[in-house]
């Protein structure tokens, strides 16, 4: 029988970031898809609805969450503990890119090895990287749409995006990309917690993973 | 309006009182203040008309048709009082050589304001739009060498407009996609708003400068605003109410048009508040959606026009397959549930077929 200890990997910034991008994604995906496409018609004149204005406000209320969960993850990959910095998952040291092939192997069912490691592995943290990544275009273009005359985002996003309708669309095809992604996230954090006895799940809510023991 | 406010007695005439009521709205649609009121009709009066020379490339000459009916001043006041047009294909009187000697000279005279009207052709060395025997691009760079400003009309001439939506055969281009050293001033539509270049000329003649613009070279005072926070079916938006399709119940009770592809969220001009040819309507109020016709590439991002978003090509499907975009993100959530669905089935199945645990 193994033996296992507590070990503290990921910081109170990391999981409060965690649990403020993962409902802000979710209130974002549903009031999103709500804007684009109204379903809920409501052809009484003068009532006192609002239903368009109020899923805009929550959409850009869960907007600004998101934004500022963003940027603390940003800040994480370079002032976060040893776990949490961008260089300890992404494939960049021979031992990630060795990581990101036998996680692929081994979520394929290939193989039954893999390395034991606290932080993320190469594959979910390469996965990471590029979700952030899209969240600043994400947040960017969404801002651009949120502040349309006259403001930076204004110009940054006309700069980078060009107009509002092309801005929209990648903010709706990114829409999509984070249904996806939030979709896989939990399946394979699911399938990881029940093969492996590391705590994956509790960990986002208390920091602590287990390890085996050295002996 | 009526038209005889701004008329004098003379057919073709404008009163003291019409001038200076045209002088008036211009200024208001340039976003002055009225004290400037007496500058524009001063620098509009002014006996030395600034010469403007009006060259037309791959055109429909609606940016034209819809200047024939400005009457803020009409058309005849802005040629024959305001400007001294030397060369317009549509309305000069002369023809053939003697109107492309007109331009020769004008453009020797120099000193001209230069507007450009529809776009160029780049491709084959530019032959797929060729006046007197010279390409369009010829012509233009020719014109632009001594020319004080310029100012595109319309989209095509503007961004490149309908010839340069995809696949462009032409490789047609607006003016500012060639010419770099001069002040141009982009004044987009299809057509764009009559007002809008008129004011966009009269400040030119008031400052002798051209007016400030956004990233996308349009005068800030007639595209710095979005279409949909100043249209009038604005309440119905944020109440929820929308028309579902043409011709329904809340399309005949002028509720929002979004859901019919009104492109007024994504679409900068002051339509909803200038509104067209003293008829007071703009699209929206007549019950079809905007079309966005004023951005950059609207004819590949704005359309299907009664559709909120461009549908997306299919990768490897060839030319054919489109869906929107929509389509195609519920395809991709659902093909990765199955996905995960057999990717937990082998695992179980792995169990219980070696009936082995991965940990101990």
């Amino acid at each position: 029988m193994a033996v296992y200890e507590k070990k503290y990997v990921w910081s109170i910034l990391l999981r409060l970031f965690h649990w403020t991008f993962a409902p802000s994604i979710f209130t974002l995906i549903v009031t999103g898809l709500y804007i684009h496409w109204p379903w809920t018609n409501t052809w009484l004149e003068g009532s006192h609805q609002f239903t368009m204005a109020t899923m805009r406000w929550i959409h850009f209320i869960a907007g600004m969450l998101f934004t500022c969960a963003v940027l603390a993850r940003l800040y994480l990959w370079f002032f976060g503990n040893k776990y949490e910095r961008v260089w300890d998952f992404l494939p960049i040291t021979g031992r990630n890119i060795k990581n990101l092939f036998s996680t692929l192997l081994y979520y394929a069912y290939l193989t039954d090895h893999h390395e034991e490691r606290l932080g993320h592995n190469a594959l979910a943290g390469t996965a990471y990287f590029f979700t952030i990544l899209l969240a600043i275009v994400q947040f960017l273009t969404g801002l651009y749409l949120l502040y349309p005359e006259g403001s930076i985002f204004t110009s940054i996003g006309a700069s980078l995006f060009g107009t509002q309708q092309e801005a929209r669309f990648i903010h709706y095809i990114l829409n999509w990309y984070f249904a996806w992604f939030a979709m896989v996230h939990i399946y394979i954090v699911v399938w990881n917690d029940i093969k492996h006895p590391e705590g994956l799940i509790s960990s986002i809510f208390d920091g602590f993973k287990f390890a085996k023991k050295e002996q | 309006m009526n038209r005889s406010l701004f008329m004098g007695g003379i057919p073709g005439t404008m009163s003291r009182r019409g001038f200076l009521r045209a002088c008036a709205i211009a200024t208001a649609a340039m976003g002055l203040p009225m004290e400037m009121v007496p500058k524009v009709a001063e620098a509009a009066s002014d006996p030395k008309r600034p010469s403007v020379v009006w060259l037309q490339f791959q055109e429909c000459t609606g940016c034209s048709e819809s200047l024939l009916r400005a009457s803020h001043p009409d058309v005849a006041t802005l040629i024959l009082d305001l400007i001294s047009l030397d060369y317009h294909e549509t309305l000069s009187a002369a023809a053939g050589k003697q109107a492309e000697e007109n331009l020769e000279k004008a453009i020797e005279r120099g000193n001209y304001v230069l507007v450009v009207e529809g776009g160029i052709p780049l491709k084959d060395g530019g032959v797929y739009c060729k006046i007197a025997g010279k390409t369009a691009v010829e012509i233009l760079k020719r014109a632009a060498e001594k020319a004080l400003a310029i100012i595109s009309i319309g989209t095509c001439a503007s961004f490149g407009g309908i010839q340069a939506a995809k696949p462009n055969p032409t490789g047609a281009v607006g003016v500012s996609d060639i010419i770099k050293d001069k002040p141009i001033i982009n004044v987009p539509g299809c057509p764009p708003n009559p007002e809008n270049f008129l004011s966009t000329v009269l400040y030119f003649l008031t400052f002798k400068k051209l007016p400030p613009t956004d990233k996308f070279g349009r005068p800030l005072f007639a595209y710095g605003r979005k279409i949909h926070d100043h249209c009038e079916r604005r309440p119905h938006f944020d109440e929820g109410r929308y028309a579902e399709q043409f011709g329904d119940v809340g399309h005949r009770l002028g509720f929002c048009l979004y859901k019919v592809g009104c492109k007024g969220p994504e679409t900068y001009s002051n339509c909803p508040v200038i509104r067209f040819n003293d008829v007071e309507v703009w699209p929206v109020s007549v019950g079809n959606g905007c079309y966005g016709c004023t951005e950059p590439n609207f004819w590949d991002t704005m359309t299907p026009f009664h559709k909120r978003l461009p549908n997306v090509k299919i990768p490897g499907a060839g030319e054919g397959i489109q869906a929107s975009a929509g389509k195609i993100g519920k395809a991709a959530l659902g093909v990765t549930a199955a996905a995960v669905a057999i990717h937990a089935g082998v695992g179980i199945a792995k169990r219980l077929a070696t009936g082995s645990k991965s940990e101990e």
